[in-house]
């Protein structure tokens, strides 16, 4: 079977009808999303409207989970002072104008959806502020995924796609118990896989293109989906909508708004 | 260097002086006194362990102590961190457990404990009452082998002492061998091996929790050996 | 008795008058002068040269006529005029001075570089600067951020926007920041030349309260929404309680190292 996985909304919409048309394209049989339907972008509602129209099973983001809660994210998770006063404002603006029933069906959003050995995140089974980054220590990543009793995580909230296969792990253990005596023993995991489905509306690899993965089942296949669309239309709509035009100059180039963590094993301590 | 590592005193101030005698009895001197959480609890008077916490005898080592378990309860309690209801000390010990410790520490007590390190790091070696994932983070020899090795990479030391558990254990880690390749939209990175050398995680023991014997943990830094020690006192220790 | 030598260097944005200026100012063997006209009291480069050479006098513009009756045996003088100046006119026409113009290889040898070349008694090599597209003349924005310290991941966002054309089109930025650990970055940018160059400034940390030096910004380009980037260089900016922290932490750090340092 084919899923298809996306991440990272943020509220742009042609983004999503773009990202849409061609997991049609794909002929994928379902389609996962792991959460950040808004935030900075200039259409929340509509992003919202849509995935649920389409009853795509979605797990809650920082941003979905900030707008329900109140501004959340700590300190921390912003890289720069800059970063997190842009962020404040697209918090403020977005809370602002989205609908009541789309507030009510974020806060239904669970942090994690699993079928059979797949399991879906925002950020980590730990977090929805963790940044699972490629150059994670391999053994730390590998908890992520055993952690959750699953053979393929998916994560996003990085914004940048990425399938990482962690192969022949091998981890022994020796324990010393007084009055039990030492005992060793040796843990092998079979192939283990964490895809990062980039982010459909506010891509950070340097292109505007809109990112998504789709998985294959049967044979494990990941293939890392890059989509043009038209990001004038998105950015003549956070112009328009009176959100910073810095938003529209760095979408353009494929730079997330707010940038990410440099820690990728910080965790919010709330 | 050699240290004392101790937990889970939990107001149990006989035990305390029972260990501080044992530490005192050593061969070889104990040049450091870490008290790593749980100064604090059911099991005795709070206030008198905290003073003697506080103001050491003449002679005697000056305890660094961090936050644990229980001081966090006491945080609940007084609206300072968490939820005021203090949900998890209610679901271990009740509305009444609550109670008493409401009522067995003083606010100047609390504020104290709030001046308190989360941990210390010290010669690559972490010290913290449960993890850096949280105060609550309880490692145990059962412990999947991949958690315990994900909470040494996080605490990035080659030894994590901690006391959640209570219990007096080492587990070496040893990270063997992981092969990683990454893909991104651009490019196929080369694999990676990322074998490690081996790491241990230390439970400390409790000090005040078991009624009669008490367990904490001292550690040579120099020749990076662990030896715990299990002292009886009061009525259990002979013939009462 | 040497005479003594007035040089007035000009050219276009970026194309490398100071770092020309610089070569000479080390020299031990002489009084080293040197004046940015039409800058003002205070100046990135002026600024600059005065944290680099500290035997090097620096002067406002105002007190040309005085230091020039002024000047000792062996004394050399640099002005470096901006590209806004009119070198045609006086007292720039009439001052007795060698004149240098510094221009991008290629324009260096052109005959069209008509001013410059017409002014100038030598043309001299310069960094590969982007000539200016517009016909128009750049404009000149520059703001003074003495005291200001900064949180430098802003800085360097700042930086990549204001330099990636963000808030208008960029010739040239340079600047003088202060960090949180009291260190002073001297920040160049100049379009067509690749990246963004941080050097750190030879001056002492500053860490006790708000720098009491100059700082600032001088941003060359067209179209410059100098609201907008006057508002960014602000939230950029730390406020006093995260100045004082930051401070205290790297003054332990500090003490810290020196401990270890007489320990060992």
């Amino acid at each position: 079977m084919k899923l298809a996985v996306i991440s990272c909304i943020h509220g742009n919409y042609e983004a999503l009808n773009a990202v849409l048309s061609d997991i049609d394209d794909c002929k994928a049989d379902e389609i996962y999303c792991l959460g950040d339907l808004v935030g900075y972008g200039p259409h929340p509602n509509a992003v919202v409207e849509m995935i649920r129209s389409l009853d795509i099973p979605t797990s809650q983001g920082c941003w979905d989970e900030d707008i329900v809660e109140g501004l959340n994210a700590c300190e921390c998770s912003y890289p720069s002072q800059l970063a997190e006063q842009r962020g404040r404002l697209a918090h403020e603006w977005t809370n602002e104008v989205i609908h009541p029933e789309v507030r009510e069906y974020l806060a239904t959003l669970p942090m994690t959806l699993k079928k059979d050995n797949l399991c879906f995140v925002h950020g980590s089974p730990n977090s929805e502020h963790e940044y699972l980054l490629p150059s994670m220590d391999g053994f730390a990543a590998l908890e992520r995924v055993m952690s959750v009793d699953a053979d393929v995580l998916f994560c996003g909230h990085t914004h940048v796609p990425y399938v990482r296969n962690l192969e022949e792990a091998t981890l022994a253990v020796r324990v010393k118990e007084p009055g039990k005596g030492e005992r060793a023993t040796q843990l092998e995991t079979p192939v283990k896989k964490i895809i990062n489905a980039g982010s459909v509306g506010e891509p950070r690899h340097g292109r505007p293109n809109a990112t998504y993965v789709i998985y294959d089942t049967d044979t494990m296949q990941v293939e890392l989906r890059e989509v043009p669309y038209d990001y004038k239309l998105t950015c003549e709509a956070i112009i328009d909508k009176g959100l910073p035009p810095i938003f529209a100059w760095r979408l353009a180039r494929g730079m997330e708004f707010a940038e990410r963590a440099d820690d990728p094993d910080h965790v919010c301590q709330r | 260097m050699r240290w004392a590592i101790l937990s889970g005193i939990e107001g149990n101030l006989p035990a305390y002086e029972a260990v501080l005698e044992d530490i005192k009895r050593q061969r070889e001197k104990v040049d450091e006194l870490f008290v790593i959480g749980d100064s604090v609890g059911l099991q005795g008077d709070n206030e008198a362990t905290i003073k003697r916490l506080r103001a050491p005898k003449p002679g005697e080592l000056n305890p660094q102590v961090c936050i644990g378990w229980w001081e966090e309860q006491c945080f609940c309690l007084h609206g300072l961190s968490g939820l005021p209801d203090a949900p998890e000390l209610v679901a271990k010990h009740g509305v009444e457990g609550a109670e008493a410790l409401w009522k067995s520490v003083s606010r100047e007590s609390v504020a104290w404990m709030r001046s308190c390190h989360f941990g210390f790091f010290e010669s690559g070696c972490l010290l913290i009452h449960g993890s850096t994932m949280g105060y609550a983070d309880e490692l145990t020899p059962e412990t999947p082998a991949i958690q315990l090795c994900d909470r040494l990479i996080r605490a990035d030391a080659n030894a994590l002492f901690c006391g959640r558990s209570g219990r007096t254990f080492e587990c070496w880690v040893t990270p063997e061998k992981l092969r990683s390749t990454v893909t991104t939209l651009d490019e196929v990175q080369e694999p990676k091996e990322q074998g490690k050398t081996p790491r241990r995680v230390v439970g400390v023991g409790s000090v005040g929790h078991e009624p009669g014997q008490a367990s904490y943990a001292l550690y040579d830094s120099v020749g990076d050996e662990v030896t715990f020690r299990t002292v009886a006192y009061g009525r259990s220790k002979g013939f009462g | 008795m040497n005479p003594t030598t007035i040089i007035a260097v000009a050219g276009p944005p970026g194309s490398g008058k100071t770092t020309w200026i610089r070569q000479f100012l080390a020299s031990k063997n002489l009084t080293a002068f040197y004046c940015c006209p039409g800058m003002g009291e205070e100046s990135v480069d002026l600024a600059r040269i005065g944290y680099c050479y500290p035997s090097v006098q620096v002067f406002p513009e105002e007190k040309t006529p005085e230091v020039l009756s002024n000047l000792p045996d062996r004394a050399l003088v640099f002005l470096e005029l901006g590209f806004h100046i009119d070198v045609t006119a006086p007292p720039l026409s009439t001052l007795p001075c060698r004149r240098v113009a510094v221009l991008p290889p290629g324009l260096e040898n052109s005959p069209q570089s008509s001013e410059w070349h017409e002014w100038a008694d030598e043309v001299v090599a310069g960094s590969e600067v982007a000539p200016p597209k517009s016909e128009e003349m750049p404009e000149v924005w520059r703001t003074v951020l003495s005291g200001r310290v900064f949180d430098a991941p802003s800085l360097d966002e700042i930086s990549i926007e204001l330099t990636g054309d963000a808030y208008g089109k960029v010739q040239r930025m340079k600047g003088i920041f202060e960090l949180p650990d009291g260190k002073a970055f001297y920040v160049d940018f100049a379009a067509g030349l690749s990246g963004i160059e941080y050097t750190e400034l030879p001056i002492s940390r500053w860490l006790n309260g708000r720098p009491d030096r100059f700082s600032g910004i001088e941003v060359t380009g067209w179209n410059l929404d100098k609201k907008t980037i006057a508002d960014t260089l602000l939230g950029s900016c730390l406020p006093d309680s995260a100045i004082a922290s930051y401070q205290e932490q790297y003054k332990a750090m500090l003490a810290n190292e020196l401990e270890e340092i007489a320990q060992s």
